[in-house]
Order: C-alpha cells, then structure tokens, then sequence
C-alpha cells in the first residue's frame, strides 16, 4: 500500500510538458511568449513596447510623463497601459490620470511636462507633437 | 546570456565559499546547491548594504565585497574533520534532467514576459538599476503601490547583479536565475534524500518535486521563494533529527533568506518558529540569523513607511465581516485547489504512513499548516474581492508550501515500504524519535 502511495504520487507530479519541451523546440512558444504581455488585454497593444521605447529615446531621466488611452478605464487597459510605460520608461516619472476605481487624477495631467497618447486622435491643447510614430503620439507640454 | 551564466557562476563561486565556511563537511549535490543560494542570498546583502550606506552600485563596488569573501575564505580555510559523501548517480535522474532543461527552455524562450515581472520584481530592478540603488521615491510614491513596495528585495538586487554584467538592463536571458534557483533546490533535495535513503528512492523524490521546484512563473519570485522556503524547512528538519549544528545554520540562514524574498517567505518564518516552538522550543534560539536577515527590510519598510495591501485600512473587521462567509470561501478555496488529485494523494499518503512520523516532520507539517492557515486568513482580511484574490494566488501559494510536505511523505512512504527504520549509511548517526 505505501508503495502504491509513494509511486502513485510519484506518476502524479511528473510534467510530461517538461520532459517534451527538450524535444519539441520553442519556436512556436518562443513566439507566443513574445507577444504575451500585449496580447492579454482588450485592443492593439503590440506595437506599444516599441512606441516605449522610441519615447524613452526622446525623454530624460526625471520627466514626468502621464498616459493617455483610447478606453480610459482601469480595469480594460489602462492599469496594462500605465504599468507597462513604468517598466520602459525607468528614471521618469510615469503618473496615470485615474486610478483603480476610474476616479480621474487631472492633477497628474498637469504635473507632467510630457504626455504620451496611444491609438487616439490629439488635441493641440494636449501639448506640441515631439514624435509620432508605432501608433502613438509623444506630446510636450509647456 | 553571457551575463546571466556568469553572474550565476560568480554566485555559486562566492557561495561555495560561504557554505563551506559554515558546513566544512559538505560534498556534492547539497554543496553545489547550496552555494548557488548563498551566493544569491550573498549578492543580495551586498547590494542591499551598499544601497543604504549610500555607495552607488557599479560593478567594482559590487565586486569587492564579493571577492573579500572569496580572499577571507581561502586564508582561512580548515579541511574538514568528517566529509560527506557524494551521494550517486542513477538513471532515473535523467528524467530529472530532462525536466529541468525543458524547464530553462522554457523559461529563456523569450524575455521575461509574466505580468507581475514586469509589473513588480523586473520593474523595481530596472528602476533601482537606473538610480544604482533603492529608489526610496519611488518606493514611497503612492502612485507606484501596485509595485508592491513592501515585498523583501533580493529578487530585483539579484537581477541587478545581472544587468551589472550585462552593462545596462535586459530581461532576454534573466529567466536563467529562475531555473537556477530550481535547480539548487532539487540538488539540495537529492543530497538530503541520499543521505537518509538509497539512491532510487532519493532520485525519485527529486523527480517528483522538481514540477513545483521549477516554478511555472519565470521572473517571478515565486521560484526563489520556494528554493530558499523548502530547503531552510527541510534543513530545519535534518537540524532536528541529527541536532548537527551545520544543519542547525543552513536552516536558519535559508529561511532568513526566504523572509528576504517575498512577503510569503517573512510568514513562512514566522510559521516556522511557531511550529519549532512547539516542537522543540529549546532551540527556537538557533533560528536568531533568519531574523537577523530579515529584520534590516522590516525595519526599513517601516520607517519609509511603504504600502502594504493586505494590512492596509481595517484588516481586523475586514475578516471578521468575512468570517460570516468562512464556509462560502473555504468551499471556493476547495473548488480552486490547483492540482487535487496530487493533494488527495499527499493526504492518503499522510494517512497511510501515520504511524511512522517523527517530532522532525511534525516540524514540517504544522510548519506548512500554520503557512496554510495564514493563506487562508489572507483571503478574510484582504482588501481586494476575494474571489479575484483567490482565483490569482491560490494556485502559487499552494505549490509554495507542497515540496517539504511531498519529501516527507514520499520518504516516509518510502521507508514504509521498504519496512526499514533508515538507510544503511545513517545509521551510524543519532536520529532523533
């Protein structure tokens, strides 16, 4: 009976997954992963890595930049937008303009001398356009 | 990729120094694996000391405190009176290998890509990387509470070490740490199954915990956690059966080390000396290095006051409101138990082999049954819904708190079967009944 126990939870836990990984390749994961953090949220995100990244190129460290969204909703995009800027943009101040219970935070608009616009139309009052590009749009503020 | 497999030899060099100072007797398997640990838990000190003592981290100022350990360490180098054993090889390690090259596989096929990466341990590292320190301001900001400023910083230090090597930030290959840290545990875990047991079962118990050694969660700190977790349990263990002081050190350094690594991690500690006491409460003294290590990060996160979620509001009448629904939530913690038939088998397993525990896995069970109850106190006092906090934590805590519980009722089993008190080459040592 032990011994039965002790092979039974033995055949439970081994990861035939695993085993196969060495001989499957990871092409198609390698792929699928790749895209994974832009592809678990409602709307087109995949090119919103490399926007980041083209704005991290046009910034300074200690900016203050605040994110704009098409959908300005915290649970449908815009946490997703917010956290990933913070991730590319290190060493600037990335502020959201709501927060979790989609209460707007208008003093974080006027805080940023930056404002990054994703996948919407802007507005001259937003700021002067430095770059355009990926989708997005990178706006100074004066 | 370079960086990454440098910066994991040059901690395994400086933890090999390290565990050697502490256990002069250790060989093989639990040497490598716990050198690569300490030599983590190393790194992690080191710049956490040079953060607050205002020194900017570069590679030289990282490095010469790492290299004084290694000098220290071959000055003063004593042979050992007692070696261990380099416990054997069999085939049925290979299954064991294969899982865990398919585990780095899969953890370095593409950048780090898990939400909490990104969002928490990646984000802290490339923002503390830009700063070369602990950005207290950004800590502190209440914009920035979604970090989780309050978790323990070894994980962020160590993927700093990394991008120290690498000369700037890049989550490409840091998914090599996590397998790593798996890979320590389940060298630890086979070292000390061989030393209480014959080589087939030592190397299928490896392979049965080496699924949850190798944490589905790459950058996370989940794998950290349980690698420091589990081995500090079950060298506490081994502390109790043989009282061998070494063992009594290895446990107390890797749980003070889990306590560095998550919030999870500073309750498994707590939990572990809860459960000591009760077992043992005359050597609740020799945990004093986990509280020695944890201790600095409380004492800081207290007086930069940062965000802590589960505690924050009213905690108290937040459970004591949802005590009201105690039975709705343990029958939903029921319904979203990851993996049930492993759970069912570890609870039939536990039943079987009942009359065989010892006072040393009575350590180990009301250790991870305290853990288990603080999870599930969790749930009642957390501020978010509950059914949302557990649908996205439940399955990671639970495969935190499985590996001590699944090596001793697999060894327990084990040595059932084999109707044997040990193995033939501890007997020589005073075990503990």
């Amino acid at each position: 009976m032990a011994a039965i126990a002790f092979l039974t939870i033995v055949a439970i836990r081994i990861e035939p997954q695993l085993l196969q990984l060495p001989f499957a390749g990871t092409r198609t994961l390698s792929a699928i992963l790749s895209r994974w953090p832009e592809t678990q949220m409602p709307g087109d995100w995949l090119r919103y890595p490399r926007f980041l990244q083209q704005v991290e190129q046009r910034t300074q460290a200690g900016d203050t930049i605040a994110v704009i969204i098409p959908n300005m909703k915290w649970n449908d995009g815009y946490s997703y937008a917010y956290y990933r800027a913070s991730y590319f943009l290190p060493g600037r101040r990335v502020l959201p303009l709501l927060d979790p219970d989609d209460r707007a935070h208008m003093e974080n608009f006027y805080a940023a001398n930056y404002v990054i616009v994703w996948h919407r139309p802007t507005h001259p009052r937003l700021g002067e356009v430095v770059w355009l590009g990926e989708g997005g749009v990178l706006l100074h503020r004066k | 990729m370079i960086a990454a497999i440098v910066a994991i030899l040059s901690m395994t060099v400086i933890g090999l120094c390290i565990a050697l100072a502490i256990d002069p007797a250790l060989r093989g398997f639990t040497l490598l694996g716990l050198a690569f640990l300490y030599g983590s838990g190393a790194i992690f000190i080191d710049m956490f000391l040079l953060a607050i003592a205002h020194v900017r981290w570069n590679l030289a100022t990282v490095s010469i405190p790492l290299l004084a350990i290694v000098i220290v360490f071959a000055l003063k180098r004593r042979p050992p009176s007692t070696v261990h054993r380099p416990p054997e090889l069999h085939w049925l390690d290979i299954p064991t290998a294969l899982s865990m090259l398919g585990f780095a596989l899969f953890a370095t096929a593409a950048p780090l890509w898990e939400w909490d990466f990104w969002a928490i341990w990646g984000l802290k590292a490339r923002v503390f990387l830009g700063v070369g320190g602990i950005d207290w301001k950004f800590l502190e900001s209440p914009w920035n509470a979604f970090t989780h400023p309050d978790y323990p910083l070894l994980v962020p230090l160590n993927f700093d070490f990394v991008a120290l090597l690498n000369g700037g930030w890049s989550d490409r290959w840091l998914g090599l740490l996590s397998v790593a840290w798996a890979a320590a545990l389940l060298l630890i875990i086979r070292g000390l199954a061989a030393e209480e047991f014959s080589v087939v079962p030592s190397a299928l118990i490896t392979l049965t915990v080496t699924g949850l050694a190798a944490s589905r969660y790459p950058g996370l700190a989940e794998g950290p956690l349980i690698a420091f977790g589990a081995s500090g349990l079950l060298f506490v263990r081994r502390a109790l059966q043989s009282d061998d002081s070494a063992a009594w050190r290895h446990g107390a350094i890797l749980l003070g080390l889990a306590a560095s690594t998550k919030n999870e991690g500073l309750a498994l500690l707590v939990a572990a000396s809860i459960a000591l006491a009760i077992v043992r409460w005359r050597a609740l003294w020799r945990l004093w290095p986990s509280f020695a290590i944890a201790m600095p990060w409380l004492i800081l996160r207290a007086t930069h006051t940062l965000a802590t979620d589960i505690a924050s509001g009213s905690a108290m009448s937040r459970a004591l409101y949802r005590l009201h629904f105690a039975g709705q939530i343990l029958l939903y913690l029921a319904q979203h138990l990851y993996e049930p038939w492993f759970w069912i088998a570890i609870v039939a397993g536990l039943l079987i082999a009942s009359s065989k525990w010892r006072r040393p896995d009575a350590f180990i069970m009301l250790a991870t049954l305290i853990q288990l109850s603080f999870y599930i106190g969790s749930y009642f006092a957390t501020p978010h819904d509950a059914r949302w906090h557990v649908a996205t934590s439940w399955p990671r805590l639970t495969d935190q708190i499985a590996i001590p519980v699944t090596y001793i009722v697999c060894i327990t089993l084990a040595k059932y079967a084999a109707a044997m008190k040990d193995s033939p080459r501890a007997e020589a040592r005073p075990l503990e009944s």
